[in-house]
């Protein structure tokens, strides 16, 4: 692809969020809607700015980020080795597989009462409740990923004289890489979307409750905020997330 | 043998079930607390709850929202996916806008679309609408950018115009993963249904599961999670077998959905 070509993307990727702030800017300013129920776009950036620089709101970002790394760990961990686990044992797989059946569709949101009830308005249901939706799309990520493996790399790591336990670490487990980071960014997605959503629901910090609270006492410009501040989280770990991807999978043909 | 496998894997889903149930039970006895009843406490408790008019209204005006948010947004989803995934110029176009509005959470846009519309059904739709085009859009653009080229080629050559192309060539071949994409939208939109009337308190199914928890009625809180949970897994087995009867020709790919938030 050449320079110019991706010149060309990015503006055009641009043109719509550019249309979107000037359509919210033009809504706002010529009255159709009042300020108290859409203030203008300036307004809101510059209210990110200033809470950004403020303590409550930092830690508030560290609260969420601290829920949204614990779930997510714990995630990636029990994901990546059930995942590995049921691909390459056929008796783990006859256990699993149904459970993940039933568990997959099942809207975890739903379990989040029973989770509060179960650890408390703490730290420890939100990062469950993270890990619990996080968990599926990694699990079944690994698990496609270990079982798509090509068989004559296992053969040949076999001829070549590795024994059978290590075959999973040393042949299965990278082949499955570029599948699990995939899971992976799903998970992550998905993560943002549920600490947000748990924080909403019950808190005393983190960005769902800074939204819950202005929306309590109207404040629309506070609402904006932590709502363009998750987006943006969002995009940064994704980012971080691709330049992890595209280290670990230095040697692969096609990213 | 073969068939006592076969009648293992054929009930392998009711198995688990029960053994879930199985482990709630053995996990209520261990900590004996109130707010943690039994299955079989919650499950008498769910008679009461269906055969209670009003509840049932609830239950399925959230459907109806459902059902609506869903459909309206499948309508958008493909043709905007599909269109994306057939020319460079659209796909570069709305990419970045997705990807910026990808880790909101949908149903945290309630609070600003209930100062807008207020907290009747067309707020929820919208928010539920929201919450799936996205997970459409990307499957349906992943779908339609993996078609063959020859096969448009030869549809061309054949002298089909670009709108028939589209319909008879495009739309088909990516039909697989589309169905994938709404199959995730589907849990997405329980998913959200739940979240935005557990935001706005007002009707619902979420409202009965958040009042309940609220009043302390712990067998209600645990009955609507079954409820709630059946609801999922039946629609997905439901959407499953029209998938499978849609795409019979195709592999299958992932038979377990994806399933999002």
């Amino acid at each position: 692809m050449s320079a110019r070509a991706v010149w060309t993307d990015i503006l055009l990727g641009i043109v719509p969020i550019a249309l979107l702030v000037g359509l919210w800017q033009a809504i706002a300013s010529f009255g159709y809607a009042p300020p108290a129920l859409l203030p203008p776009p300036g307004v809101v950036f510059m209210r990110l700015a200033h809470q950004l620089t403020t303590g409550t709101f930092q830690g508030d970002i560290a609260a969420t980020l601290f829920r949204l790394f614990a779930g997510f760990s714990i995630a990636v961990i029990l994901g990546v080795s059930i995942g590995l686990a049921a691909a390459a044992s056929p008796g783990i797989n006859a256990v699993v597989r149904p459970i993940v059946r039933v568990l997959a569709p099942l809207p975890k949101v739903a379990l989040y009462p029973a989770l509060l009830l179960l650890l408390g308005f703490g730290h420890e249901s939100k990062i469950t409740l993270v890990a619990a939706d996080a968990l599926f799309p990694i699990l079944l990520a690994t698990y496609y990923g270990a079982t798509m493996v090509e068989q004559k790399l296992i053969w040949s790591a076999m001829a070549a004289g590795t024994p059978r336990r290590q075959i999973l670490f040393k042949v299965v487990l990278p082949a499955a890489v570029p599948s699990i980071l995939t899971g992976c960014r799903i998970g992550l997605v998905i993560s943002c979307i549920v600490v947000f959503l748990a924080e909403m629901i019950t808190s005393t910090d983190g960005l769902g409750h800074e939204l819950v609270a202005a929306a309590r006492t109207f404040r629309a410009v506070d609402m904006f905020v932590p709502l363009i501040t998750i987006s943006l989280l969002g995009l940064i770990l994704n980012g971080l997330l691709q330049g992890l991807r595209s280290y670990l999978l230095r040697g692969f043909p096609e990213v | 043998m073969m068939s006592g496998r076969a009648l293992v894997s054929r009930f392998a889903a009711l198995l688990a079930c029960v053994g879930l149930l199985l482990i709630w039970q053995f996990a209520a006895l261990m900590l004996d607390t109130d707010s943690f009843p039994t299955p079989w406490e919650a499950i008498r408790a769910i008679p009461s709850i269906l055969g209670d008019k009003e509840s049932l209204i609830n239950i399925l005006a959230s459907l109806r929202r459902m059902a609506i948010g869903f459909g309206v947004a499948v309508a958008v989803s493909i043709p905007l996916g599909l269109m994306m995934g057939r020319s460079r110029a659209v796909a570069s176009f709305f990419n970045p806008l997705l990807m910026v509005t990808y880790p909101v959470p949908k149903a945290a846009l309630m609070p600003i679309i209930m100062l807008w519309l207020g907290v009747g059904d067309l707020a929820k739709m919208l928010v539920i609408f929201l919450g799936v085009s996205l997970p459409v859009i990307f499957h349906s653009f992943e779908g339609a950018k993996a078609i063959e080229e020859k096969m448009l080629w030869s549809g061309a050559a054949m002298g089909l115009s670009a709108a028939q192309r589209m319909l008879r060539i495009v739309l088909p071949a990516a039909l697989p993963e589309i169905l994938t994409g709404c199959r995730t939208g589907l849990v997405l939109a329980l998913i959200t249904m739940v979240t935005s009337e557990m935001i706005a308190r007002q009707s619902g199914a979420g409202n009965i599961l958040f009042n309940a928890m609220d009043m302390g009625q712990y067998d209600t809180v645990y009955a609507m999670i079954i409820i709630i949970g059946a609801m999922g897994i039946g629609l997905d087995a439901a959407f499953e077998r029209l998938r499978a009867r849609l795409v019979k020709w195709s592999e299958p790919g992932f038979d377990i959905p994806l399933s999002f938030a």
